[in-house]
This record gives structure tokens, sequence and C-alpha cells, in this order.
């Protein structure tokens, strides 16, 4: 091949017909110039050169949207280098293999630190910026339905539930600042369980009650719910699952839903179990700033973990009930 | 240098000399993509799309679409795409708003929710639309550009009526709402001047929707005829406890197939779809064929599948480039003549149909 003067072979078409015309391409002086079966120049800054690719042929188009498509790519890589063509960065580093590399670790190390890291702190940031009023709004109508499908009303007598509630309101909390709560006693279809909505309303079953049958349990109870609602744990769950959702389709999407979903509920899981560490951390403190034996959480988790062994839905996208006993131990 | 001539034969129709009267022959329509080099430029895509915040995702998607339509060659000419990622990035922008209002207003309230559902369904098909037009208009091919026309009552009627209409008939008119929405698709694309037509019936779409029944449920029939000695022995046992570990394991291969038979229905189904849409559609008097094969595609689809999960997502570009291979190079063109005659037709009726280039917004909405 002879490219002293960097002849290149090139399909050109007009843009106005698909006819094909056989062309040849040359530079003298920053103009290109086009001869064969049609003759056109052009200055080769108005040109657009597309992408090399290692099969396709490389397109060079005018501003009216003629193109030529270039045959010989040898010559034409000859004609760029001539010429003082340079690729973009972004094309540069992915067409190194070096770039690639790095390209795809510092893609890795971002996911896994963002989601060690990262997510957590920013969903934590921004739930605590958020107003609680915002927050209640959300799990404004959360309760009504819960009542219509799995809740009844309770069946505890009056007394025992305002001596409850009684007790609990005069503890103290571990941190200042805990939110306005609402403790609600109602009869549960689903078994023993407690849980804090996003409306503020600590939700107390009359079987999880009876469960434990210990007061002291119940104040661990409520202190483990307080601490969700005090560390804003479901606006931080609903931050990082949306977020966590967003990547995946990112990710995935393109090749399938199913496939999609499978990270964002296994990625859940984990962030689920932080926050139940974080409301047994909460509880622990609470009960020993108010002199109640930690003793009387790990005995609910006995409890529940007796009464419904390993399934319980309750403990499911929970840590491990010996797991946190064995915390709780080693916290006191 | 390269003679351009001997370069051309290798492309050339094969009766040049008679193109006005015989039929030039079938044209394969061939893809040269490869799975290591999309995987480049789909991590550095990754990449600068994470590091910021998603605004690249425009660009990449304009570097992606330009690697595909670059190595799919049709004649001995590959196709082009020219949208401009800042279009791009306005419309998912404004998709993102839709999406997020619409997710945002169930929590508030189920009233907010139901407006925020109404306001969604009144601008998807526009969206839709508008869509179809920004994809066609900035393809092209052999330096004519694609386009797309329709009309607002069509637009509607299509893709808002009808799908109503499907649900209240408890899905009895799906068959016929998709046949509807491919004959809007492809009957008013226009390569140049020249118009696309459809030519499938409801009928077929029908049969197609049934044979694809028939194959998901006789698979299910033939994996529980497969399965079902083991579970009479585990029911006989008195639970999958004290029939062994031999049954558990069986169980749990059972599982196994019947996802992976799910799993491929979805590739399984389009197949006969797009075998059905483009046999039975034609440019012009060009007409199309698909030959795709259903077991080579649900092959594809489970494989993929597993490298996928295998990898935990790096096979995603190798899966792509597989399924984008086999999917174009299962269709020809059968050209009634010259592939060299068609005549841009765009810059005229541009204005007519509202398709400035730089006006348009690409929603991106995968259909």
């Amino acid at each position: 091949m002879t490219n002293a003067d960097a002849i290149v072979a090139a399909l050109y078409f007009d843009g106005k017909s698909s006819r094909r015309h056989s062309v040849t391409l040359t530079v003298r002086e920053q103009v290109a110039v086009v001869s064969g079966d049609i003759r056109r120049e052009c200055a080769i800054r108005d040109l657009r050169v597309s992408e090399r690719f290692r099969n396709a042929r490389r397109k060079v188009t005018f501003p009216d949207g003629a193109y030529l498509e270039i045959l010989d790519p040898a010559a034409f890589d000859a004609l760029l280098a001539r010429t003082g063509y340079q690729d973009s960065f972004v094309v540069r580093m992915q067409q190194s293999w070096r770039g690639t590399l790095a390209a795809f670790a510092v893609t890795a190390a971002i996911l896994v630190l963002g989601y060690l890291y990262g997510l957590p702190a920013a969903a934590n940031f921004a739930a605590k910026t958020l107003p609680v009023n915002v927050e209640r709004m959300i799990g404004r109508e959360t309760l009504s339905f819960l009542d219509k499908r799995m809740l009844s009303p309770s069946t505890l007598p009056p007394a025992r539930q305002q001596a409850i509630a009684g007790r609990f309101r005069n503890l103290v909390t571990p941190a200042e600042g805990a939110p306005s709560y609402e403790i609600v006693f109602r009869k549960s279809r689903i078994g023993p369980n407690a849980f804090a909505l996003p409306s503020g309303h600590i939700v107390l079953t009359d079987e999880l009650v009876h469960l434990v049958d210990n007061n002291d349990a119940v104040m661990a109870v409520l202190a483990h719910e307080l601490g969700h609602l005090h560390e804003r744990h479901l606006t931080r769950r609903l931050i990082q699952g949306s977020m966590i959702g967003a990547a995946a389709m990112l990710l995935f999407g393109d090749v399938s839903s199913v496939i999609a979903n499978i990270p964002t509920v296994m990625l859940d899981l984990k962030y689920s179990r932080d926050a139940e560490r974080e409301a047994d951390d909460y509880a622990i403190a609470m009960l020993n700033k108010n002199g109640i034996s930690v003793s009387a959480l790990i005995h609910v988790f006995e409890a529940l973990e007796k009464e419904q062994g390993d399934h319980s839905p309750y403990l499911s996208s929970h840590p491990p009930a010996s797991e946190r006993i064995a915390r709780i131990r080693g916290a006191r | 240098m390269v003679n351009p001539d001997e370069l051309l034969a290798a492309t050339e129709f094969p009766d040049q000399t008679d193109r006005q009267h015989a039929a030039p022959g079938t044209q394969p329509f061939v893809f040269t993509g490869s799975g290591s080099e999309y995987f480049r430029i789909w991590i550095v895509n990754l990449l600068f799309t994470i590091v910021t915040l998603g605004i690249y995702s425009a660009w990449a998607k304009v570097r992606k679409t330009r690697y595909f339509y670059d190595n799919t060659v049709l004649a001995g000419a590959s196709f082009d795409y020219h949208g401009s990622p800042v279009s791009i990035l306005r419309g998912r922008v404004v998709a993102l708003f839709f999406f997020g209002a619409y997710n945002i207003a169930f929590m508030i309230s189920d009233a907010a929710g139901f407006a925020a559902l109404a306001l969604l369904g009144a601008a998807i098909p526009w969206l839709i639309w508008k869509s179809l037009q920004f994809k066609l208009y900035n393809s092209s091919y052999r330096g004519i550009r694609f386009g797309f026309g329709g009309t607002a009552g069509k637009v509607y009627l299509t893709y808002l009526v009808l799908p109503l209409a499907t649900v209240l008939t408890a899905y009895l008119l799906a068959p016929f709402t998709h046949q509807r929405i491919k004959k809007f698709q492809h009957d008013h694309s226009r390569y140049g001047s020249t118009s696309f037509s459809f030519h499938a019936s409801a009928g077929s779409f029908y049969k197609a929707y049934l044979i694809a029944f028939a194959i998901a449920l006789g698979g299910m029939v033939a994996i529980g005829l497969a399965f079902g000695g083991t579970f009479v022995a585990i029911i006989k046992a008195g639970g999958p406890r004290e029939a062994g570990p031999v049954a558990v394991g069986t169980i749990a291969i059972f599982l196994l197939v019947v996802y992976a038979w799910l799993f491929s229905l979805l590739p399984l189904f389009l197949t006969l779809i797009q075998n059905l849409i483009w046999n039975n559609t034609r440019l012009g008097n060009h007409r199309f064929t698909s030959r795709m094969r259903v077991g080579k595609m649900a092959f594809i689809a489970v494989t993929n599948m597993i490298g996928i999960v295998a990898t935990l997502g790096l096979f995603i570009p190798f899966a792509q480039i597989r399924t984008m291979k086999y999917r174009i190079e299962s269709m020809t063109i059968v050209p009634s003549g010259s592939l060299d005659d068609f005549i841009a037709g765009v810059q005229e009726n541009a204005s007519a149909t509202g398709e400035g280039a730089a006006d348009l917004l690409d929603f991106d909405l995968s259909l």
C-alpha cells in the first residue's frame, strides 16, 4: 500500500437518494477532496468522523447529510494520522484494555462503596433533613389500610393498655428529640408482631403482649420500635430501596426486568438487618438509661424464636435471633 | 492503493445487468458487532453514567446505538444514528418527572394517585408517538432518513382506548390490540419518501398467541409428568423430609426447570411475533423475511440468563450482542427492484408532521 498521498477508497451517498457512488477521498491543505463518480470538496473541520470499531466501516458525514463509507480502513487511518485527527478521551479509554480495566475497577469500587457507605449515609442525611410532617403524610393511610385487612380492635383490658402506654411514656429516651408517637393496640390476624409506621403509630398486637407476658419485655419491644421512628428507618429504607431499584434497572433493565429485581430484593436485606441492629442498640440504650435489665429484650427474641422457629415472618428480614441475643449480651 | 471496484464486487447485487426486470437476489441483514468490543463501550458508558449520576446516560445511549447501527449491514451499506444526546437527556428528565410524580402521588393519597394515573394515561400515548418519531427520524441507511407520521387521533386510539378495552375484556382483545399497535407502527413508518406497510391480520396474531399458549401449557404438562412420580412418592412418604435427600434434590431441580421454562417463554413468544411481524411488512414493494427459530432463541435466552447471573452482570454486553446478532441475521430483504432507487422525502413534509429534529424528545420507552 502506498499511502504517501493517502488516497482512500470509499462509497459516497448524497443524502437525497440511496444510490451508491464509488469515490476516493484525499485531504489537501485541510480540505477533503472527493473524486470519482462524484466530485466534491469540504473543509475537514466541518466533517464528522464516526468512531473506529473492529468490523464496522467508518463514516465521514458532510454537513448536508451526505456521507462516505470508508472501504479501506488502513489508508483511512493513515489519512487521519496525517491530518492530526484525535479520538475523544472516552473513545481512547475504551479502545485500550488498560483504560477498560481501569473503568471496570473504578465502577466496581463505586458500586460496592456506594452500597456499603454512600447510599446509607445519603439516605440518612435526606431522611433527617426531611420534615417529620412530610414523612407522616406518606404513611397517613397505612394504618386504616391495615385495620381493614389484617388488624382488629384489641381485646386487652383498657387498664392494661393504659398501664403499658403510661409506663413507656415515663421512660427517658436515649437521645434528645424523640419524635411524637402514639401506641395503638390491635388484635392481629398474622400472629405476634409489633411495628412502627411512618405516621408515628407504634402498633402493638395483643398476641405479642401475651407471648412475652412480661412488662419489661413489652417496654423493650416499644423501645425497639421507637428506635425505628427516631432513626427515621422507614424513610431511609424507602430512599435506599428506590435508589437500588433505579441502579438495578440502569444495569440490568435492558436485559430483563426479572433479573433486575433480584439484586433489589437481595441487597435490601442487608439494609433491613442493619436497621434492626440499630433499633436493638436504641432499645438497649433506652433500657439501660431507665434501669431496666436488657435481659427483657433477650426474653422477647427467645419467646419469638420459640413460638415461630426460624421461619417467623417477623424475623425473616431481621438478623437471626441468636445473633441479636449475642449482641445484646456483648453490649451489656 | 485498493481498487474500490474490487471491494464493491463482494457486495453487488447478483444481477446488476438487468435490474429493471428481474428482482435482484435476497439480501441478508448482517450484524458485525462483537461481545468483547461492546463490553468496552458498555463498561465505560456505565462508569461515566454512575459518576455523573445518570446525566451521561444520554450520551451513552447515542454511543451504544451508533455501535449497533454501524455494525448492521444490508446490501453493502450500514445504518447510522443521528440522535442528539441533549434531546435524549431532555426527554429523560420529562419521563422521570412523570414517573416520579406518579410514584409519590400514591404515597400521599389515593385521590392524588388516581389523578397522577389519569395524567400519565393521557401523556403516555403522546410520549410514545414522539419517541417513535425521534427514533425513526434519527435513523438512516445509505444517507436517507427514516421517518414516522401518524395522527394524534390514531395514537390515542391505539395506545389508550384499545389497551383500556383489552383490560376490560379480560385480555381477550390482547392479540387484536397487539396487531393494531404493530400496524400503527409499521404503516406510519417510512424510509425517505417510501412508506412501510403492514399486512398481518388480527387472526394471525390470535393464532400466534394460541401457539405460544399451547407450547407453554405443553411444557408445563411435560415437566409435571417428568417429576410427577417423585411427588407421588413424597406425598406417600408423608412429606419431603421423610422422603429423603434425593426427593429434596429433585424438588430443587424441578423448581429450576420450571423457572428456566417460564424464563424462556417470553423470548419464545417474541420469536413467533417477530417472524409474524417482519414476514408481513413491506417497504414499498420490497418484502422482508424473518426466520427466527424458537428453540435457538430459547437456548440463547436461557444461557444468557445463566451467564449474567454467574458473572454478576458482566456478561450483559455479550448477551445483548448474541441476542441482537441472532435477531438481525434472521432477517432478509427481498427486493422487488433496485435498492438504489429510494428518494429522500423527509425534507418536504418535515414541517407538516412537526418533525423538527431539535424539538423532538426521545423518551426511550422500549416497546
